[in-house]
């Protein structure tokens, strides 16, 4: 994404970035957990779709592997199957597919087996000839976490990190399970890999909507000046999903909402929209900032856990006609699970730039609809002159609101007062709304298909590094701890509602509400 | 796509066409309170013609072109049989993006002028561009903007020229000298110039451009002494003069054009000559090429003519200056003397 392509135009002199498309160099790309979740619904449809759109070079191979004993020919049927179902905004092209198919390839195999590298590495060697790859791999553990280390010590053990060229492996989160689990990683892989062949990934961080966030910092004048603690009141952070656990409820169970979004994908977007404008926009420029505004963060201490943070689980419910289990009742589930289905945190960042200002972060399942928006809220002016119609009746408010929504209608909307027509001064609430789908004929890629492209190029930007991962887990740490000791009166809210009252009550202490997204 | 037609075409009684079509669009769609429709607008994209179709193949690529460069899309255009009339029509192009509810829709004027009302026209114009976004202009008017146009087609001209903040014309098929000569006056006016014929070379840069991508080229293009450029029929091409401008711009390699019976229109091939490899992308029929080395190497392409639609996606999807387009053309001169 950023100008970590630009060393090779400026050797090729023929290059015309106006024009010409971004490709990647040849490759393989070997995915382990190839027949899991993540490979059928995301990754290959991904792959299938940068293909289509001929942003990957024809000197390209995919190879999988997992457990799930397979033939190259069944592995592409199940992918195909997959692929057809899964394509985000894009039609299945029958025609591309077949050319796709010939560059995939499979060996079954167990991470915990020796053999299976020495397999991964005969196709390797096959594909660098039959694909022309040119001896770069990207790997990528879409395993359980719990095999990372495992696998690259292997990877190295094998020979596999080293090659005729590049060599990259991608992790997927979660990366640790807590602060002390993420640097023992860390720690783990560095014996084998550089930190600049690893790339932590965070979806997130792929959206185009939260890359736009920094477009519309910094590729604008009139935003930056107010945005800091002289003209903010406060962030919101809302991350809410819709579904439950959807059958994930052993890996859940472990995890909670305040590990599975908000250690990791919230704080990098809170990172993105409170961070220094970088130098340049280089990858490491940008994660930099990212990394200082996250070690900025004020560390909660364990007594003002309960006064910072709330967590939550939600009980069973009438939704639209349809009885939603509570979280205790999902499948897997114990039914006596301490599990945060929902975590609300205030966070406040130590700078000058944000001292005092409270950043809310919230994230649950089970919420009344599906919606990921940063709502910043303005100060009120300073002398309120005019009376504001609510449905309340009448108020004075901070009627400035901006609202970048990441998802799932992606925008920009700022709030302002307008006069009501009519008689007297009278003023109401207004809104002025950036669309991307109105503004953007063009489909968006999606955020796999963007991190996958960067990877393959060698633009780290999009993806976290050690520093980052360690700040993270650093103020999520206290509260993890305190938690671990507490036995909460679960379930405390409803499915379909938007989460414990307790939730409110920690806003309603600021003199602040949760906004209805 | 619905339509209303509006006579005279003043500006003010356009834009009312507009403002009833939108209220009509967002009457007849509602689903569950919210609105299906949603207005799309990212510039004003003006096309001129003075083709006998009047307007009809512009106005299909102005709505081929809305999914990727929504717009206000105005065709102008000319009826030779028509005297003393102005006449417009202003309809809304939609489209549903895949998987969605909401229809997304970009309006469009159609403007159609008689002769003698063709000095009118800019005048029209200058009252509906949207405001303070690109203004693009495509000019297919080809006697506006020959040498021996009147003084009533420029005076159409003009004022759209003056609003425009770039300007696509296309040289295909016009003798490179006055091609350029047109070229240079409008560039020495200070025009944001872009030419189709320019953007029919992509895929052939491209792929000399993939070439020096592999890391065992890094810097080697300085290797090749000689490029022949070799375009089909006898007569010089502007885009032949593009490519040997082009490689011109980018190195020291002596460069040859010559004409050939081989596939065309434009190009027919290209050969890189170094003292130990030559390297040669040629069209082998009417939709394919090959790329080939004398080092054993050798792969085909599918090739097509591209389309008007994507060259006009090319271009509209560069606002600002074209650098290689400006340096390229600098040195094409060159090779029309």
């Amino acid at each position: 994404m950023s100008a970590a392509v630009i060393p090779s135009t400026e050797e090729n002199v023929l290059q015309d970035p106006l024009r010409f498309e971004r490709r990647v160099p040849p490759c393989a790309i070997v995915i382990f957990g190839a027949s899991g979740d993540l490979s059928k619904r995301k990754l290959l449809p991904s792959l299938y779709r940068l293909f289509f759109e001929r942003r990957i070079s024809t000197e390209f191979a995919v190879i999988g592997s997992s457990r799930t004993p397979m033939s190259d020919d069944q592995f592409r049927e199940r992918m195909r199957d997959s692929v057809s179902k899964f394509l985000e905004d894009a039609p299945f092209d029958e025609d591309v597919w077949r050319s796709f198919a010939q560059c995939l390839f499979y060996v079954p195999g167990d991470l915990s087996n020796p053999e299976s590298y020495d397999e991964i590495r005969n196709k390797l060697d096959q594909v660098e000839k039959s694909h022309q790859t040119a001896g770069n791999v990207l790997f990528y553990l879409s395993t359980q976490p719990s095999y990372y280390a495992e696998a690259i010590q292997a990877l190295g053990e094998h020979g596999l990190t080293k090659g005729n060229g590049w060599r990259r492996v991608i992790i997927e989160k979660p990366f640790g399970h807590d602060l002390e689990s993420a640097r023992k990683l860390n720690l783990e892989i560095h014996k084998v890999l550089d930190e600049s062949a690893i790339y932590r990934i965070d979806h997130y961080l792929g959206k185009e909507t939260v890359q736009n966030i920094l477009a519309f910092r910094f590729g604008n004048g009139i935003f930056e000046p107010l945005w800091n603690r002289r003209y903010i009141s406060f962030i919101q952070i809302t991350a809410a999903e819709s579904i439950g656990v959807e059958g994930r409820g052993g890996y859940y169970q472990e995890a909670g909402a305040l590990r599975d979004m908000i250690q990791n994908h919230l704080s990098q977007v809170m990172a993105t929209v409170a961070m220094e404008p970088p130098s340049v926009f280089d990858a490491n420029s940008v994660r930099d900032e990212r990394a200082k505004l996250l070690r900025s963060v004020r560390v909660i201490k364990p007594d003002d856990v309960p006064t910072y943070a709330v967590a939550g689980q939600y009980g069973p419910a009438k939704v639209g006609g349809q009885d939603i289990p509570g979280f205790r009742q999902e499948p897997s589930v114990n039914p006596e699970a301490q599990t945060d289905t929902y975590a609300a945190v205030t966070f406040f960042i130590d700078n000058w730039r944000w001292a005092g200002v409270p950043i809310y972060i919230r994230s649950g399942k089970r919420m009344p609809k599906r919606v990921t928006d940063i709502a910043i809220q303005f100060h009120a002016p300073p002398l309120g002159l005019f009376t504001q119609e609510t449905k309340s009746g009448p108020r004075e408010a901070r009627p400035n609101l901006l609202v970048l929504r990441i998802q799932p209608e992606e925008g920009i909307s700022l709030r302002f007062l307008s006069k009501s027509p009519g008689s007297g001064m009278r003023v109401r609430p207004v809104s002025m709304d950036f669309n991307y789908g109105s503004s953007f004929g063009e489909r968006s890629p999606t955020a796999y298909e963007t991190l996958l492209l960067d990877a393959m190029n060698g633009d780290p930007t999009l993806y976290t590094r050690q520093d980052m991962v360690d700040a993270s887990w650093q103020i999520v740490q206290p509260i993890l701890d305190v938690w671990a000791h507490t036995k909460f009166d679960f379930p405390n809210y409803p499915a379909g509602s938007w989460g414990p009252k307790a939730a409110d009550e920690m806003l309603a202490r600021q003199g602040h509400v949760w906004r209805i997204p | 796509m619905s339509s209303t037609a509006i006579y005279p075409a003043h500006p003010e009684n356009i834009l009312k066409g507009l403002g009833k079509l939108w209220t009509s669009l967002g009457q007849e769609e509602s689903h569950q309170g919210k609105p299906t429709v949603m207005r799309a607008c990212a510039m004003t994209l003006i096309v001129a013609t003075d083709e006998p179709d009047c307007g009809f193949l512009a106005s299909q690529i102005i709505s081929e072109l809305m999914r990727e460069h929504p717009s206000r899309g105005i065709v102008l255009a000319i009826d030779k049989s028509a005297e003393n009339s102005l006449e417009a029509r202003v309809l809304a192009q939609c489209w549903k993006p895949f998987g969605k509810a909401q229809q997304i829709c970009c309006e469009q004027i159609e403007i159609l002028s008689s002769p003698d009302y063709w000095p009118n026209v800019g005048p029209t114009l200058v009252g509906l561009t949207v405001a303070d976004l690109p203004v693009m202009f495509w000019c297919r008017h080809k006697g506006a903007l020959n040498v021996a146009a009147t003084e009533d087609q420029n005076a159409g001209l003009e004022v759209i020229l003056d609003l425009s903040s770039k300007v696509i014309i296309d040289t295909e098929g016009d003798d490179p000298a006055s091609a350029f000569a047109l070229i240079s006056r409008l560039r020495r006016e200070g025009r944001n110039l872009a030419d189709l014929e320019w953007a029919r070379l992509t895929f052939w840069r491209e792929a000399f451009a993939q070439i020096f991508d592999n890391s065992a080229r890094t810097n080697r293009f300085s290797d090749f002494h000689t490029i022949e450029i070799l375009h089909a029929g006898d007569k010089l091409t502007p885009s032949a003069a593009y490519a040997a401008g082009w490689f011109a711009s980018v190195g020291k390699a002596k460069i040859s054009i010559k004409g050939t019976k081989g596939f065309g229109p434009g190009l027919h091939s290209i050969r890189m000559i170094s003292d130990n490899e030559t390297i040669t992308f040629e069209r082998t029929g009417t939709e394919c090429a090959r790329l080939s080395s004398t080092n054993g190497r050798s792969r085909s392409y599918s090739y097509s003519q591209p389309a008007l639609y994507s060259l006009l996606h090319q271009e509209l999807s560069i606002l600002g200056a074209d650098r290689a387009f400006n340096v390229a053309f600098s040195r094409a001169g060159e090779f029309v003397r």
